[in-house]
């Protein structure tokens, strides 16, 4: 008999009709049962020695470790960004609705989880959008016909196709922010590499009410992603879900005043992964990578 | 989100038995560099978690302990043997001069309770590897004399007499 087959019947590897095999095996065979029982006692020992630590209560720097981890770094795009993904965006403004009307407890908590890393900005970010709601009532400023999603997607329409679609390449980084910085009023370009997205470079771009910026990234295989953003302190989202082009996925979110898309032909999860990603960056950078 | 939180939950649960094999690993570096790998290892796991690169308890169970054995290797392989304390158990010896890999396969299927295939995919080998792993291991170990603990070794049973030549 292999001996693999008596570490196997030792670990509980064997189906119930090979184990009966092996078992029958060691009554004929009292050099193999030796081996088997030896092992076994080097189990229990091996479990005697080390089961106590297990029924320690941990030390302090271990105890809700895992929790403290959960809490410390809960993405800000989960405080209230809307998904506008194409398999189901007819459903979306619904939950989106839902989510201005009872939203505010859940805001609350998970800004005072966060709060050690994004004071002001988380606090401006997820304060905005009901208080505008509550404020303005049904009245919408005329400009809002068109979402910011809408206003992304033309965008990335315009440029994206362009040889060199960025006014300002990734080598002349810093005249872009400052551009950015003068006519928008915000001027960040988050570091995408750990998401496998390279900075392209960026330009200014019309925006809903004002000028917006429009950076472009590329994965390695060519594909490119838009990020939008605009100051956008007192406007109310758009209630009906924006149709971004076919074959592209968009995702929104508000922080700091500022209105983001992400956007571009990448598959829904990994534009999810890349808005949290570039979320971070913008209001903690550094901080959460990987 | 309330699924992802109960997967934090299940990292969470996990941390005792986590603690129990970094000080079976580590069993020559010491309790507290023991804990201190696992903190690490639990905040990469977390780190993955937030990327959603891993969806299931069982997942971040498998990633922990992939992490764990990870950073022990590297701790290990770069001080070999540092400030062991002379007198421990014979099983704590006879763990300690075991070659790091087999030490974690053993560890890993006897006192975690992976299933061979969970092990080779945490030590990232063959299943055939980790069963000749863990064959060699019980091989070195075999000699020890490893009464289970109900039974306290006395004195006088010690040295060369209770060697046995298994094989």
């Amino acid at each position: 008999m292999d001996e693999s087959e008596l570490h196997a019947l030792v670990d509980g590897e064997l189906s119930a009709q090979r184990r009966r095999e092996v078992e029958d095996h060691l009554l004929a065979h009292k050099e193999d049962a030796a081996l088997v029982e030896n092992w076994r006692r080097q189990n229990a020992a091996l479990r005697a020695a080390f089961e106590p630590v297990a029924q320690e209560t941990p030390p302090l720097s271990l105890r809700n470790a895992a929790a403290r981890n959960a809490a410390a770094l809960t993405p800000p795009i989960e405080s209230g960004a809307i998904h506008w993904g194409r398999p189901s965006s007819s459903f979306r403004p619904a939950r989106r609705f839902d989510e201005a009307k009872g939203g505010r407890d859940r805001r609350a908590l998970i800004a005072a989880a966060a709060l050690l890393l994004f004071t002001m900005l988380a606090g401006a970010a997820l304060f905005l959008a009901p208080k505008v709601v509550s404020g303005r009532g049904g009245v919408r400023p005329p400009a809002l016909s068109q979402s910011y999603v809408e206003r992304a997607d033309i965008a990335y329409a315009t440029f994206a196709g362009d040889l060199r679609p960025a006014e300002f390449d990734a080598a002349r980084k810093t005249e872009l922010l400052a551009a950015l910085l003068a006519r928008i009023g915000f001027a960040y370009a988050p570091d995408l590499s750990s998401v496998g997205l390279r900075f392209m470079g960026g330009r200014l771009t019309p925006g809903l009410l004002r000028p917006a910026a429009l950076l472009f990234y590329e994965t390695a295989a060519g594909e490119r992603v838009a990020l939008y953003f605009e100051r956008a302190e007192a406007e109310p989202a758009a209630l009906t879900a924006p149709k971004p082009e076919q074959g592209l996925t968009a995702v929104e979110w508000r922080g700091a005043g500022v209105a983001f898309v992400l956007i571009g032909p990448l598959s829904p999860d990994k534009m999810q992964t890349s808005a949290e990603r570039a979320a971070y960056e913008i209001v903690a950078p550094g901080v959460g990578g990987q | 989100m309330g699924q992802k939180e109960d997967v934090f939950l299940h990292l969470e649960a996990a941390t005792p038995a986590l603690r129990r094999y970094a000080r079976a690993l580590g069993v020559s570096m010491g309790t507290a560099a023991a804990d201190d790998l696992v903190q690490t290892a639990i905040g990469r796991v977390a780190a993955r978690l937030r990327a959603k690169e891993l969806r299931d308890a069982e997942a971040v169970r498998l990633a922990a302990y992939q992490l764990l054995t990870a950073l022990a290797r590297e701790k290990l392989c770069g001080h070999p043997e540092a400030g062991f304390p002379p007198r421990r158990s014979a099983l704590a010896r006879g763990l300690a001069d075991l070659p790091f890999e087999e030490r974690a396969a053993l560890l890993l299927v006897v006192l975690e309770g992976l299933s061979y295939d969970a092990t080779a995919q945490v030590v990232h080998t063959p299943r055939e590897a980790v069963v000749m792993r863990l064959m060699r291991a019980r091989a070195a170990l075999a000699p020890l004399d490893l009464r289970p603990s109900s039974a306290p070794h006395d004195g006088v049973r010690r040295g060369g007499a209770h060697l046995r030549v298994v094989k």
